[in-house]
């Protein structure tokens, strides 16, 4: 690995050395408090009943057995509770179903009982009279002119913070369009043409911890939430607007979150375990089974993705125009994005000199979409990286020079004409042709294959506070949830790093989102390095400002709050570009493919957390890995066949293949001493590199993942 | 209807007899209630999931004898009902009797499920995709079944009915599993075919037995395969095929053809009906290959 080199500053000597998680000790022993862990005196227990159909309405339901069965405190229904939607950006879930349901699983009425088995038995009393109506599974069917309406009130949903966007069908959830350049021109200067179109399934986000909360109501009335939710302040958010009581009555209190990966922004169970402390005035909770996760929760959207790209002859792009429709599922709540689209605006690391981007998120009767490490991106990486391969397989380039010829450079930009700053993918593309030994002959069977991707780094708002303390102590306190990625251990890092104190003179303090507390934006976009990392910076800033010649505030305590903010805004900025070169064996009479050897070339910034960086790279490359060959939740008429890890193949440790990891550090990222973004840079490009190197040993172009053996065979069979 | 969630087990009566008179007493209380409990791995997944819903358990785990491995006088090899999956890999005995065979257990699951799962309740579940079924039907292995006041036989092959169903009778439990002395010269091998992850039942999987005579003949030839029908399946056709022959290319093209034909797959997650058909066909051919001597 390369050494930092920074610009303006040097960076301190801390960084050089593997972090120790200052939350290790408590997760290694089981002391550490997870949402599931929660323990409150008087405390209930919550179930729900569930719509058996993909798309009914809700007739009548009964509720007297359920509430006749002893040890219940309250039984309750969407028309006992009214209508309450909530969401991340638009409002359009509800706590209880009122009038339909619209997808299996939704929930219809909800138990608060002394044990869960008490509560489970009441929800299977609770007698609901549905009348089955016509259904929508894929987007083509939501999209006729004459499909039902799955959502007749959608105009009286609210949109936090802004707007919706106007859609051309009302079962459309958001759509956008970006234009760049003159496409008819650029296509007129192609000498080829090629259109491909390419699927992507459903992904679970395989986190060890399903969904889990507590609320209660203290004496006050004050409303505290324990969330498996990473962005805490914007659950409250959320939550205040939801239930319609003042935001400064929601208290979301801190808990570990035991894995996130983008699902974990947002909360389902809360409001209606709400709904039935308020009823019951008991605390209540409820931890979510793993079926119930990955059958009701939030996944990675199905997409599809068509191409058509026009290039010269000895492969330089001219125009490019794509269309991506993603299958949005029963609801949009899980998605943050204004748009209503799975990510943000996607990149890509070429200079596109003309182009087109559609992207349609579409209401289904299936379950919700939601963000997911990556959201949009590793559908949209997954077809145009197999696109290039295939046009230069065509043109008979080869496609690392395809690459190179189009790799963005200075000038480059993307679909909106945004420049990038300090594009590094010429380098990485050099790099990831040296160390791949890249051209060299393999044996028959074997290929090689490259995926190349770049993202954006997250911005926000957050805030830090600092305190002094007459011990010579420096107290960080932080609203931000710990899903995982070590924002505390790194907090106490850069805060020690920037005072020029000992880590154990550091204490992080975590808070409950509330008003007096820092505010955080939460995990999510890969900001919270670069947004929450800064504002700790800022605080050490404001601090240093009272320190006296010594090296220490004269007037201690002292108290210092520090606030960075980074707007998506349309100037230039620095990227994570990332690439893979993925080597295959292809077992031709089976269709197994055996990733051999894998490299993985970053471009990362400087590396605060070394251990969880790496953990990030190579968390990311598993992900991209099960993605690509293993992981798909099956859907059947609106049914998911493999609601569980049995079925659903996350890659294990022996499926992982080794792995090369080349961090390219020394351009200087937007974060705390120059760092970048770790935890979305990898996953996308797996897949296409993978699937390019499988065309490359065999000939079979697979365009739909999972890249299944069985798909395989069927492929080399064409 | 089942519960939708499974988070927790209904309540049940649980009773652990220190004798096999204890356990027959208990089935007879529990009448079509109650369920027999050995590892535990299958039966408490099944009631996490609400397919099962016993109200009254009966776990083995104090009965004694039933957690040996020994060699018969007549060099048989017999294997206690509650003999681990993990003692059954490691075990030195069968090793010597015959090292596929300790092979074979040494593909299930995951280590954490083979330190608590037991033959005994391997067999009874009665997975389709469960990988010892093969192998025991390719060694000709005998089950032993006790009920009040008597013991039966049944032979592996005979004894998987459909999915989840054998040819127990009420009261019965399986207490060992009994395999014949090993011919001189047996050869065996057992093949699961794992296309998408490492840890996952098999999407075909083959057991093959075989001795060859002084010309290089097939005798004694035992083919089964798991995961191709709704029970374990002994490809007797195929076997056919290959008695008294020399395993050429040829010949075991054609016997892995035949499999082929036998089979009766489902479409699952672990690949279409079609796919594991073609799968039997390259496993069948595959295990026979590793059986031709040089």
């Amino acid at each position: 690995m390369s050494t930092a080199t920074q610009t303006s500053q040097t960076l301190p000597s801390i960084f050089s050395s593997n972090e120790l998680r200052i939350d290790g000790r408590e997760k290694v022993t089981g002391e550490a408090q997870y949402a599931a862990d929660f323990e409150l005196p008087g405390m209930l227990h919550a179930a729900f009943t569930t719509s058996p159909y993909a798309h009914a309405r809700i007739v009548s339901i009964d509720l007297k057995r359920a509430r006749e069965l002893p040890g219940v405190h309250a039984v309750l229904s969407g028309r006992d509770i009214g209508e309450h939607r909530f969401g991340r950006r638009f409002f359009d879930r509800p706590a209880l179903c009122v009038d339909r349901a619209l997808f299996i699983g939704d929930s219809v009425a909800a138990v608060a009982a002394e044990t869960r088995e008490i509560a489970e038995a009441a929800a299977s009393l609770i007698d609901v009279e549905y009348e089955e109506l016509p259904v929508i599974f894929e987007p083509d069917d939501a999209l006729a002119p004459d499909a039902p309406i799955l959502h007749e009130g959608i105009d009286r949903y609210y949109f936090h913070a802004g707007k919706r966007a106007a859609v051309p069908h009302p079962n459309i959830q958001g759509r956008r369009v970006m234009v760049k350049g003159n496409i008819d021109e650029g296509f007129a200067r192609a000498d080829r043409v090629f259109e491909h179109t390419f699927t992507t399934p459903r992904y679970h986000g395989g986190y060890l911890e399903p969904r889990a909360t507590i609320v209660w109501i203290d004496a006050a009335g004050i409303v505290h939430v324990v969330a498996t939710n990473k962005a805490p302040f914007a659950l409250r958010d959320q939550f205040a607007i939801c239930v319609g009581i003042p935001v400064e009555s929601v208290r979301i209190e801190p808990a570990y979150i035991g894995g996130d990966f983008g699902g974990k922004g947002l909360s389902v169970d809360e409001y209606p375990c709400y709904f039935l402390a308020r009823a019951s005035g008991r605390p209540v909770k409820y931890v979510r089974t793993y079926l119930e996760d990955m059958r009701s929760s939030t996944v990675r959207h199905a997409s599809r993705t068509t191409i058509r790209t026009g290039v010269t002859s000895d492969g330089y792009i001219t125009a490019m125009d794509a269309k991506i429709v993603f299958n949005g599922g029963a609801y949009a709540a899980g998605k943050p994005a204004p748009t209503l689209l799975p990510g943000l605006d996607p990149k890509l690391p070429y200079d596109i000199p003309a182009g087109r981007l559609e992207r349609t998120s579409v209401y289904t009767n299936t379950v919700p979409g939601g963000h997911m490490r990556a959201p949009g991106d590793v559908q949209f990486i997954f077809a145009v990286e197999s696109h290039i391969d295939m046009i230069a397989n065509e043109l008979r380039i080869d496609p690392l020079d395809m690459r190179m010829r189009n790799a963005v450079s200075g000038s480059g930009s993307d679909f909106e004409d945004i420049p990038y700053l300090e594009p590094s993918a010429r380098e990485m593309l050099e790099k990831m042709r040296s160390a791949s030994g890249w051209g060299k002959p393999l044996p028959p069977g074997r290929g090689r294959g490259v995926g190349f991707g770049v993202r954006h780094i997250g911005g926000g708002k957050a805030e830090v506070t600092l305190r002094a303390l007459p011990s010579g102590d420096v107290d960080v306190v932080t609203g931000a949830a710990e899903q995982g990625m070590g924002i505390l251990t790194l907090l106490q890092r850069v805060v020690a790093a920037g005072l020029d104190l000992e880590l154990k003179r550091v204490n992080v303090i975590r808070e409950a989102a509330m008003t007096e507390t820092p505010f955080d934006p939460g995990a999510g976009g890969s900001r919270q390095t670069h947004v929450t990392g800064n504002a700790a910076l800022d605080a050490v800033r404001r601090l240093r400002e009272h320190v006296s010649v010594n090296g220490w505030p004269k007037d201690v305590p002292i108290e210092v709050r520090g606030v960075f903010e980074a707007a998506h805004g349309h100037e230039a900025a620095p990227h994570g570009f990332c690439g893979f070169v993925a080597e295959v064996r292809v077992d031709t009479e089976t269709g197994v493919v055996d990733v051999l050897d894998v490299i993985c070339v970053s471009d990362v910034g400087t590396i605060l957390n070394p251990v969880a960086h790496r953990g990030q790279l190579a968390g990311g490359f598993v992900m991209g890995l099960g993605h690509a060959l293993t992981e798909e939740l099956r859907v059947r008429e609106g049914k998911i066949e493999n609601p569980s890890l049995a079925d659903y193949k996350l890659p294990t440790q022996m499926d992982v293949p080794p792995l090369r990891f080349i961090n390219i550090e020394n351009i200087a990222g937007p974060g705390p001493f120059g760092a970048k973004m770790a935890g979305e840079i990898n996953t996308a490009a797996v897949a296409p590199a993978i699937a390019n190197a499988i065309a490359d040993a065999c000939g079979a172009r697979i365009t739909s993942l999972p890249l299944t053996a069985e798909r395989v065979l069927a492929a080399l069979r064409l | 209807m089942p519960p939708q969630s499974g988070a927790k087990v209904a309540a049940f009566e649980y009773i652990e007899p220190a004798t096999l008179d204890g356990a027959f007493d208990a089935l007879q209380r529990g009448g079509e209630e109650a369920h027999l409990l050995a590892g535990g791995t299958a039966l408490v997944l099944l009631m996490r999931l609400g397919l099962v819903l016993p109200s009254y358990v009966v776990g083995l785990r104090r009965i004694e004898g039933l957690r040996e491995i020994g060699i018969s006088k007549e060099g048989g090899l017999e294997i206690g009902a509650l003999v681990t999956h993990a003692e059954i890999e490691r075990s030195a005995l069968v090793q010597r009797f015959f090292a596929p065979l300790a092979q074979t257990f040494g593909h299930i699951a995951t280590v954490r499920i083979r330190n608590q799962a037991t033959i005994g309740g391997n067999l009874v579940h009665a997975d389709p995709a469960s990988d010892p079924p093969p192998m025991l039907i390719a060694m000709d292995a005998e089950i032993l079944v006790a009920r009040r006041g008597g013991t039966r036989t049944i032979r592996a092959e005979d004894f998987f009915r459909d999915i989840f169903d054998v040819a127990l009778e009420p009261g019965e439990i399986v207490t060992a599993i009994r395999i014949p002395p090993s011919s001189p010269g047996l050869l065996g091998t057992y093949v699961k075919f794992l296309p998408a992850s490492k840890d996952d039942f098999a999407t075909v999987s083959v057991a093959a037995t075989v001795r060859l005579d002084a010309n290089g003949g097939c005798q004694d030839v035992r083919l089964a395969l798991g995961s191709v029908a709704s029970t374990p399946l002994r490809a007797r056709r195929a076997e056919d095929a290959l008695r008294g022959k020399i395993m050429t290319r040829e010949v075991i093209e054609a016997a892995a053809t035949i499999v082929a034909e036998d089979v009766d797959p489902l479409d699952d997650a672990r690949g279409s009906a079609g796919y594991k058909r073609e799968m039997a066909r390259v496993w069948t051919r595959r295990a026979l290959e590793k059986l031709v001597p040089g």
